[in-house]
């Protein structure tokens, strides 16, 4: 049973791995830590994807044992499915009030044996994690590699047959439960709330999301994922293996009319990667990247992007002015080829990925009172030499909350928020002062 | 402790029930084959592999899974262990490299001692090197699989050599990174020296004007973090300072330093004078040769710690600069000092040097018009060599031209390699925002003057970078593009031209069309390199990577460790960064040392030398091998008033190489953990008969 009173060191908001990586340095100096996460498994959007630049590492291979080690950890406790409420600031730092959303199953008691899944009559679109491309039970385990794994019921689809019950071997299933209040006694919190992407439809000259065979690269890293929905690629319209597939770069980033002036810093990345997983996966497909400036800065990613050439991946500099479709759903893209005379080409594709740009998780104004800036992403004013410092005194914040960035990016900045509160702590503790070398 | 189990508190949640087993004890070994996401289960058949093993001796359970790395995966394990009683783990997987931490962990929470864990790797020693050839892979697998078992059969608990650790740490480098690095170590509550081989702190940002994207002046930024590291007790800074010898390892390094001397005092009162009377005269490489300095100098005004100092390397010993010193205010004849420490842990933060562009290198070195963008750093700080004035040849510039990516993004067969034979084939990644604000501030104080921008892409990546990209092209700077193959050229306009230099570009924003850029300044934005630190590389056996810069380990599992374990990276020295994200990776390096030497003690792998005393026969062929210092000697026993000797390792010096085992023609050593018999053992499993399988699908 989680204690309705909880004393920590450090409250840490968000799950992801920026938020697990804060969590697991900051617990190995021996702090103590509460990990605060919304959704009902910790993960952070990294879970979703399929393999990771630059090493094309297995997604799950990196993410999976961060969560067990999150999870397992000695010094951290989990608070999965919980919200934080309210904030107030105290002597020894905040009191912070968290709410614990209903499961409708004992948490402490369900071992994760999916027998309920087994016998719950009723398959609801998996949208979370799949965009509808999968089905789960009204009563479910929220992916196969959750932490914790413990079933939820979504209560306004359940109809209330109570097979679930008969079924549980450990008895842990309660309609009744409402939610709980915890309180949380913190000496400083870490904001580590992530990202969202940009919306996929938001732009009428993409076909605003009407476009079946128009996604975003979010959707195909699912399509990629060996968790993914079908194990395959398969394009939406009708079931069919792409034979050709473009990439729209900057289709939600450094766009003033969608209010993202700002470069998203990983799309040029990950559209590159998920080219070369396509062309392992689909050998005899094409694929074409359309780009304003191809930004792999990072230590090893010009290499990255070279190869990509190399593989016979196309890269075209032009910008998108639209995208339509004939009558069999092919995506049609009409672009301003830059390297060709600004020749404008009317390209038809099997598939379109738009690669969207990466907008703030969460507002921390309103709980936390951390000013963001006019990005949307928390406002840290000594971006320079105090990379993790917010306006709050003893509110810190890491990876995507504090703007773009990818996940080797994201750990190094956990790496460095977990210097900067512990340091704080150490300042604040009130032990004397060692004494001065000279 | 509740006995048996009742709903509400089911038996997984008891820890540390399972008792190690004594070597008596029949081995009960349960097998796990991982599909690691199909990494390894495309190629081999992993059901396949689980189901042969099945049946071996000694097996109890065998299973194949998605991600045995995931929480489900290991609590497979974990459950086999408390409820079928395995006292041995076999896992066919990834790298052990990746994950062998992951699985030590799960098999130490279920109660029973991580080493009797093996890991069998399937994925780098398998299927990605098979992949062609997905049933021999399986077969393989089966072979590798097996002799793990047999392996796990012999496999006794160990524990971790457990060492008392320094609360100290060295940083090395005094830029932006070995600042912050040094001051979150402090921070936390452990001592830190840092040492610098110039004379003063600071590094490049001293040089810079102003930094994006904050667009404070940089000296405002480096006085705010060395005011803090001033007022930090715990940092003891040693300047005119090098790492010149080392020993030990993490916990416990002890390392050697020398240091020059100033040769003048702190409160000398005449530095004017001394400085105008010193006659040599040597490019001033603060100001990256765009002015000369003195043997006497300070590279400039409130630089830490303050006050000039000798350039021994320079100083002709003519004593002018004597005149003016009372009290043996300069002494020519100081000597460098040596000194030992001890510390626990090491943070390299070497930082980088820019990109020297070869002679003639687009007129670089050839024509006085060609400058690289910290020349023109230099040219537009305030306390630069024009007083921040942007002239050449005496007037205002009025047109120049900025080409993006020199030194950098460097292709084989079109550039010039540098002498190890490589190219710089990475992106410098600063260079971009760095020209871009350069123009910015041009065109400030010069708004009439004409900039044009030559790159290849722009790549203003970071949080507020883009700005620097959107308000120079509303400052009218003209943007063309160029594409590798075709590098822009520069040489000089007529004679009695208006502009002095042309600069050529084959411009792909204008469908590829040849134009002629007339500019009286061309600056080069050239990329990052690592300062170089062969010597530390040698002394701390660290490496570098193919683009020289020094290597983590992992990009994601371990981005700023080296794979020497206390030894971690900060900054510039590990690749081309900004100053926020060389301060990011400093903080990050500060918070792992902290992790390591914070407890005050380290543990180090079991796997060391032990010796079989009734074997041994004293003979010191072991000690004669031996690669480190220390780890064995022949000590003196004696028994029934005869005296003899044998062989005594001191495990904490043992790297655990087994050189002596080879050498022994006793067998009287074993590596721990990796003993002779196991060897034998698993090759007998690796060659013998496989099982037969029937009906299992592939
Ligand atoms: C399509 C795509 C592909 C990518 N591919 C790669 C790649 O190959 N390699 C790479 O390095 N990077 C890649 N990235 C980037 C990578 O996903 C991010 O860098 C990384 O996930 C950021 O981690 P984070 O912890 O900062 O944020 P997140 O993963 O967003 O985690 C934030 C967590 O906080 C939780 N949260 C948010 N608000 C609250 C709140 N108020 N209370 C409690 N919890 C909250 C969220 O539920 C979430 O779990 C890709 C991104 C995209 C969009
Ligand atoms: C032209 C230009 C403009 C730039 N402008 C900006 C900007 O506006 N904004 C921004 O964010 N970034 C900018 N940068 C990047 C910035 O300069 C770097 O991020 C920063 O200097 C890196 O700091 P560092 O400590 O890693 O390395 P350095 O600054 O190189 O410091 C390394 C230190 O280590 C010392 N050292 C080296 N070897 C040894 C040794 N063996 N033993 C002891 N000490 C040693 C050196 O003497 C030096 O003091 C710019 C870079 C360039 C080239
Ligand atoms: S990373 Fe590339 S695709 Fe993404 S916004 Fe930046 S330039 Fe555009
Ligand atoms: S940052 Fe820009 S100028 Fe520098 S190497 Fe990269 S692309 Fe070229």
């Amino acid at each position: 049973m989680k204690s309705d009173k909880i004393h920590v060191d450090t409250l840490v908001v968000g799950g992801g791995i920026a938020g697990m990586q804060a969590s697991l340095d900051l617990a190995n100096q021996g702090h103590q830590v509460a990990l605060v996460e919304h959704s009902p498994s910790i993960g952070g959007m990294m879970i979703g994807l399929s393999k990771v630049f630059p090493t094309l590492d297995c997604c799950s291979c990196i993410t999976t044992p961060k969560m067990a080690a999150t999870a397992h950890h000695e010094n951290i406790q989990l608070l999965t499915y919980c919200e934080v409420q309210s904030v107030t600031r105290n002597d020894d730092g905040f009191s912070v009030q968290v709410i614990q959303k209903p499961r409708y199953v004992i948490e402490d008691n369900c071992t994760g044996c999916r027998s309920c899944e087994l016998v719950c009559p009723l398959d609801l679109p998996d949208v979370e994690n799949e965009f509808g491309r999968t089905a789960h039970r009204v009563i479910y385990v929220p992916f196969t590699t959750a932490v914790p794994q413990k079933a939820i019921i979504d209560i306004d689809s359940c109809i209330f047959c109570g097979k679930c019950i008969k079924a549980c071997p450990a008895d842990c299933i309660d309609f009744t439960q409402t939610p709980q209040t915890l309180r949380v006694e913190a000496r400083t919190i870490i904001l580590a709330t992530g990202f969202k992407v940009t919306p996929y439809d938001a732009k009428k000259e993409y076909g605003a999301g009407n476009l079946r065979n128009v996604i975003d690269a979010m959707m195909m890293e699912r399509l990629l994922a060996p968790t993914g929905p079908y194990g395959r690629v398969l394009r939406p319209s009708d079931g069919k293996l792409p034979d050709s597939i473009a990439y729209v770069q900057c289709a939600g980033s450094r766009d003033e009319t969608l209010g993202v002036p700002y470069c998203s810093r990983v799309c040029c990345m990950y559209a590159i990667k998920q080219a070369m997983l396509i062309s392992g996966a689909l050998p005899m497909a094409d694929v074409t990247i359309y780009y304003m400036d191809i930004r792999t800065f990072g230590k090893g990613y010009e290499q990255f992007y070279q190869n990509a050439k190399a593989m016979g991946i196309e890269f075209v500099k032009g910008k998108v002015g639209r995208i339509v479709e004939d009558e069999d759903q092919n995506p049609i893209v009409r672009v301003e080829l830059i390297d060709d005379n600004s020749r404008v080409a009317e390209n038809k594709h099997d598939l379109v990925v738009l690669s969207v740009g990466m907008l703030p998780g969460y507002d921390t104004q309103p709980i936390y009172d951390v000013a963001t800036a006019k990005d949307g992403f928390v406002q840290i004013p000594d971006s320079n030499v105090a990379p993790t410092v917010t306006t709050q005194e003893g509110i810190f914040a890491t990876g995507t909350a504090t703007g773009p960035m990818d996940i080797v990016d994201s750990i190094i900045t956990a790496g460095a928020v977990a210097a900067e509160a512990s340091a704080y702590m150490h300042l604040h503790s009130g032990s004397p002062a060692a004494p001065a070398a000279d | 402790m509740p006995e048996q189990s009742d709903k509400s508190n089911p038996p997984e949640k008891e820890l540390g029930l399972a008792p190690d087993p004594s070597p008596e004890e029949e081995p009960r070994i349960g097998v796990y084959v991982c599909n690691c996401g199909g990494n390894i289960g495309d190629v081999v058949n992993c059901k396949q592999v689980a189901e042969a093993l099945r049946n071996i001796p000694n097996v109890v359970t065998s299973h194949s899974n998605m991600f045995m790395c995931s929480d489900p995966g290991q609590k497979l394990i974990t459950d086999d262990i408390k409820e079928k009683g395995i006292n041995r783990v076999v896992i066919g997987a990834c790298s052990i490299f990746l994950h062998e931490q992951t699985f030590r962990q799960a098999v130490e929470r279920a109660g029973l001692n991580p080493y009797l864990y093996y890991h069998v790797g399937l994925r780098e020693q398998d299927s990605w090197v098979h992949y062609n050839h997905p049933e021999d892979a399986t077969e393989k697998a089966i072979r590798l699989m097996l002799a793990g078992v047999a392996k796990a059969r012999k496999m006794e608990p160990l524990e971790p050599v457990r060492l008392q650790a320094e609360k100290h740490a060295l940083v090395i480098g005094g830029g932006v990174a070995g600042l912050r690095t040094a001051l979150d170590i402090a921070r936390s509550g452990l001592k830190v020296t840092l040492v610098e081989k110039s004379h003063f702190l600071g590094g490049r940002v001293a040089q810079w004007e102003r930094v994006f994207p904050t667009g404070e002046t940089a000296r405002t930024l480096l006085q705010r973090l060395l005011e803090q590291v001033q007022a930090e007790p715990d940092i003891t800074i040693h300047t005119g300072a090098k790492v010149v010898k080392t020993k030990g390892y993490v916990g416990n390094f002890q390392i050697h330093i020398r240091q020059q001397p100033r040769g003048i005092k702190a409160d000398f009162d005449a530095v004017d004078q001394a400085i105008a009377a010193c006659p040599v005269e040597i490019p001033d490489e603060f100001n990256y040769g765009l002015k000369t300095r003195k043997a006497i100098y300070q590279p400039y005004s409130g630089c830490y710690p303050a006050g000039p100092v000798v350039d021994w390397e320079h100083c002709t010993h003519c004593e002018k600069c004597l005149e003016f010193s009372h009290n043996h205010d300069i002494n020519l004849d100081d000597t460098p000092i040596e000194f030992d420490i001890n510390v626990g842990a090491v943070a390299v933060a070497t930082g980088f040097r820019p990109y020297e562009p070869f002679p003639g290198e687009m007129g670089y070195g050839k024509f006085p018009e060609v400058i690289t963008l910290p020349q023109l750093e230099r040219l537009l700080a305030a306390d630069g060599p024009t007083g921040g004035k942007l002239e050449w040849n005496g007037r205002s510039v009025r047109s120049l031209a900025m080409i993006h990516c020199v030194g950098s993004r460097q292709v084989d067969d079109v550039h010039q390699p540098q002498p190890d034979g490589q190219v710089n084939n990475y992106c410098s990644r600063v260079c971009c925002t760095a020209t871009l604000n350069a123009a910015n501030i041009i065109h400030e104080r010069l708004p009439e003057t004409r900039i044009y921008d030559v790159y290849t892409d722009i790549r203003t990546y970071g949080r507020g970078h883009e700005d620097y990209y959107t308000l120079a092209s509303k400052n009218g700077v003209t943007f063309l593009r160029y594409f590798v193959e075709d590098i822009p050229e520069v040489y000089p306009a007529e004679k009695g031209s208006y502009y002095s230099m042309l600069v050529k570009v084959k411009d792909q924003l204008t469908w590829g069309e040849e134009i002629e850029l007339p500019v009286d300044l061309v600056v080069l934005a050239v990329g990052m390199m690592p300062n170089p630190v062969d010597d530390l590389i040698g002394l701390f056996n660290i490496t570098p990577g193919n683009d020289r810069f020094l290597l983590e380990v992992h990009p994601k599992l371990s981005p700023v460790e080296t794979s020497v374990v206390g030894i971690v990276l900060a900054g510039t020295a590990q690749g081309p960064m900004n100053i926020q994200e060389s301060c990011t990776a400093a903080a990050a390096a500060a918070s792992k040392v902290v992790v390591l030497l914070g407890r005050g003690q380290v543990e180090m792998e079991p796997y060391v030398a032990q010796i079989d005393i009734e074997r041994c026969q004293g003979n010191g062929d072991c000690v004669r091998v031996c690669p480190q210092e220390d780890a064995i000697k022949l000590e003196t026993f004696s028994k029934n008033g005869t005296s003899f000797q044998r062989a005594v390792v001191t495990p904490a010096n043992c790297n655990g190489c087994g050189v002596c085992v080879s050498t022994c023609s006793h067998r009287a050593i074993d590596v721990l953990g990796w003993r002779l018999d196991d060897y034998e053992a698993m090759v007998d499993a690796i060659t013998a008969e496989i099982p037969v399988l029937e009906g299992v699908p592939a």
